[in-house]
C-alpha cells in the first residue's frame, strides 16, 4: 500500500477526540501524510477512535487514507490485529521487545487481515538480533526513541546508522524513524534514507498551528 | 462470621438511634463516623449489599433496616451500582494487604462476556478484576469504567494498559476511568517506568510492573528511582501456546520479596494447579484468565476453589 520510492510524513495524534477532529480538518490534503492513532488515543477511545480517524481523513483527501494503529502489541498478537483491522486501520505496530512468538504471530495475522505490519524497535539494543529470529519480515521497521526517554535522558540517540544496514540486508523493508521532532531532525531522517518520519510533539503542543506545521514539514519531502 | 457482621449492622443502627434521641448532634456525629469508616473500608459495604440482596430474595416483602439501605436495596435489585457511591468511594485508594492472597481475574474478550463472568463470581474482597489489554484497545477507557460499574462497589479494578511510552498520559486516562491500578511493561525504557510510577503516585493508584519477556526482574528493579507497588511475573499467552518449555520463573518470587518491599503477582494461567503452585511459592496475587474454550462458569468455579484454598 505504501510506495517504496516515496517519502512519507506520519503524524501521531494523542489529544482528545474533538481536538483531533479539528486538527485533521485543517491538515493539507496530501497522500504523503500518514495518520497515526497514538497509543494513548487508542487506549482512550478504542476501535471507535480508529474508525473515526479513518473516516475523517478519507473524507478529507477524497480517497482511502492510510491509518496506522499504534497498538504497541506485546501479547495476544492476533486478537489485537483483528480488532484494529476491523476498525479500518491500514497498519498496526508491535513492540520489538515482545516475545518472538508474539511478533511472528503478529506479522502472520497482519498478512491474514490484509494490513501492513510495523515492528517498533523502541528500547531494543540490537534490532538485527530481533529481525534474524523472525520467520517473516514485517513491512515496516520503526526505529524509535521513546518520548519519556527523550525528555529525561538527552544523550541517547536515534541509531541512524542502522537504517542502511537494515536496508542493505533485508532490501524490501521500509524504515520509519520516530523520536525526532524538529524540521532539522526530519531532514536528517530522510537524508539517512528512511522512508517515513514520525512526528507528534509540535502538533500535540500547539494544535492551532497544525496547518502551518504540516505544510512546513511537507515541503521537506521532495 | 457472616452472622457476626449482621449483628454489627444492627448494633450500629441502634447506637445511632440512641445517639439521636439523646442529642441530634450526637446522632449526626455518629452518622458521619459510619460514613467515614465505610469510606476507609469499602469492602464491608460490598458484603453488606450482597447480604441485602439475598435477604430480599428470601423475603420479598422487604425487611428494611433504614433509608440508607433501602435505597441500596432497590439499586442492588436492579443490578445497578449506585453511581454516586462509586464516585464517592473511587476517591479513596483501596489498599491491598500484605499477608493476604488475592485472585486477579483478567477479562479479555468482550464486555458482554465480562459482565457474564462478573455476575457469576462469588463476592469477595480477595478478588481483583482486570480490564485486559485487548479490551482496552478495543473499547478504550470505557472498558475500565464499564467493568467498574458491573463489579460490586469497592472492587479493586486493574487496567492492564501495558504502558510502553507516554506513561503519564496513560496513567491519567486509566485513573480517570476509575482504575485502582495500572500496568507498565518491564521491558519499557527505565525513564518510562520511572515516570509511570511517579504518575501513579500522583493519581493515587497502585503501580504494577509487568515483567513479561524480562530476563531478570531484579535487574530492572535495581535501576528504578522508586519501587512499584506490585511486580508481576508473566509469561505471555502467545509464548505459552507456541513454546511449551518456557516456564514462569517462580523462584524469582522469593528473590524479589527478599530484597524489596513489594507485592508479587504471578500471571499463571487458567487452572487451579497453576494457582496452587504460585501460592505455594509465596505469590501474593495470582492472575488467571478464561481461555476461549472454557465456559464462564469454569472461571467462576476456579474463583470459588481459590477462595476455599486460601481459607
Amino acid at each position: 500500500m505504501l510506495n517504496q520510492r516515496s517519502k512519507y510524513l506520519q503524524i501521531a495524534f494523542n489529544r482528545s477526540f474533538n481536538d483531533v477532529k479539528g486538527m485533521i480538518d485543517v491538515l493539507p490534503a496530501s497522500d504523503k501524510i500518514i495518520i497515526e492513532a497514538g497509543t494513548p488515543f487508542i487506549k482512550n477511545y478504542g476501535q471507535m477512535g480508529i474508525t473515526a480517524l479513518r473516516d475523517w481523513w478519507s473524507e478529507k483527501i477524497e480517497k482511502p487514507g492510510y491509518i496506522v494503529a499504534d497498538l504497541k502489541c506485546m501479547d495476544r498478537g492476533s486478537r489485537e490485529v483483528e480488532a484494529v483491522a476491523e476498525a479500518g486501520a491500514s497498519a498496526a505496530t508491535c513492540l520489538g521487545l515482545a516475545p518472538i512468538e508474539t511478533i511472528n504471530e503478529f506479522i502472520t495475522s497482519c498478512g491474514e487481515n490484509g494490513i501492513d505490519s510495523m515492528v517498533d524497535m523502541m528500547n531494543v539494543e540490537f534490532p538485527f538480533e530481533v529481525l534474524q529470529k523472525l520467520k517473516k519480515m514485517p513491512e515496516v521497521i520503526v526505529l524509535h526513541r521513546g518520548v519519556d526517554e527523550n525528555k529525561l535522558n538527552k544523550e541517547k540517540q536515534i541509531p541512524y546508522d542502522q537504517i542502511h544496514r537494515i536496508k542493505g540486508t533485508y532490501g524490501k523493508v521500509l524504515i520509519s524513524v520516530a523520536g525526532g521532532e524538529t524540521p532539522r531532525d526530519v531532514i536528517r531522517t530522510y537524508f539517512n534514507d528512511s522512508d517515513i518520519a514520525v512526528i507528534w510533539r509540535s502538533f500535540y503542543e500547539s494544535p492551532e498551528n497544525t496547518a502551518k506545521i504540516a505544510e512546513d514539514f511537507l515541503k521537506l519531502i521532495k | 462470621m457472616e452472622k457476626k457482621k449482621n449483628n454489627y449492622v444492627g448494633l450500629i443502627v441502634l447506637a445511632i438511634f440512641i445517639a439521636f434521641s439523646i442529642n441530634p448532634i450526637f446522632g449526626l456525629v455518629g452518622v458521619f463516623a459510619v460514613i467515614f469508616w465505610l469510606k476507609k473500608n469499602p469492602e464491608y459495604l460490598t458484603s453488606y449489599l450482597s447480604k441485602i440482596k439475598t435477604l430480599n430474595e428470601e423475603n420479598p416483602s422487604g425487611e428494611t433496616i433504614d433509608v440508607f439501605s433501602l435505597e441500596n436495596t432497590v439499586l442492588a435489585e436492579k443490578n445497578i451500582q449506585p453511581s454516586a457511591f462509586n464516585d464517592f468511594f473511587s476517591q479513596t485508594k483501596i489498599r491491598l494487604k500484605k499477608r493476604k492472597k488475592y485472585l486477579h481475574i483478567a477479562l479479555n474478550s468482550t464486555l458482554e462476556e465480562a459482565s457474564e463472568i462478573i455476575s457469576l463470581l462469588p463476592s469477595s474482597d480477595r478478588i481483583l478484576i482486570e480490564a485486559g489489554t485487548p479490551l482496552i484497545k478495543i473499547y478504550g477507557a470505557r472498558a475500565v469504567s464499564q467493568i467498574k460499574n458491573m463489579a460490586p462497589a469497592g472492587t479493586y479494578i486493574v487496567a492492564d494498559n501495558k504502558c510502553a511510552d507516554l506513561a503519564e498520559r496513560e496513567v491519567e486516562i486509566m485513573a480517570n476511568a476509575g482504575a485502582n491500578a495500572a500496568t507498565c511493561l518491564g521491558v519499557a525504557p527505565i525513564e518510562t517506568i520511572d515516570s509511570f510510577i511517579e504518575a501513579c503516585q500522583k493519581f493515587n493508584i497502585d503501580s504494577i510492573i509487568d515483567m513479561m519477556n524480562v530476563e531478570s526482574a531484579l535487574a530492572v528493579l535495581k535501576k528504578l528511582k522508586t519501587l512499584p507497588d506490585i511486580v508481576m511475573l508473566h509469561r505471555g499467552v502467545d509464548e505459552s501456546e507456541l513454546s511449551k518449555e518456557k516456564q514462569i520463573p517462580l523462584y524469582q518470587i522469593k528473590q524479589i520479596k527478599g530484597n524489596y518491599d513489594v507485592l508479587v503477582a504471578v500471571a499463571g494461567g487458567d487452572d487451579i494447579r497453576e494457582v496452587q503452585r504460585a501460592i505455594f511459592n509465596d505469590a501474593d496475587i495470582v492472575v488467571v484468565w478464561k481461555n476461549f474454550y472454557q465456559s464462564s462458569g469454569d472461571t467462576a468455579q476456579l474463583a470459588e476453589s481459590f477462595l476455599k484454598e486460601i481459607g
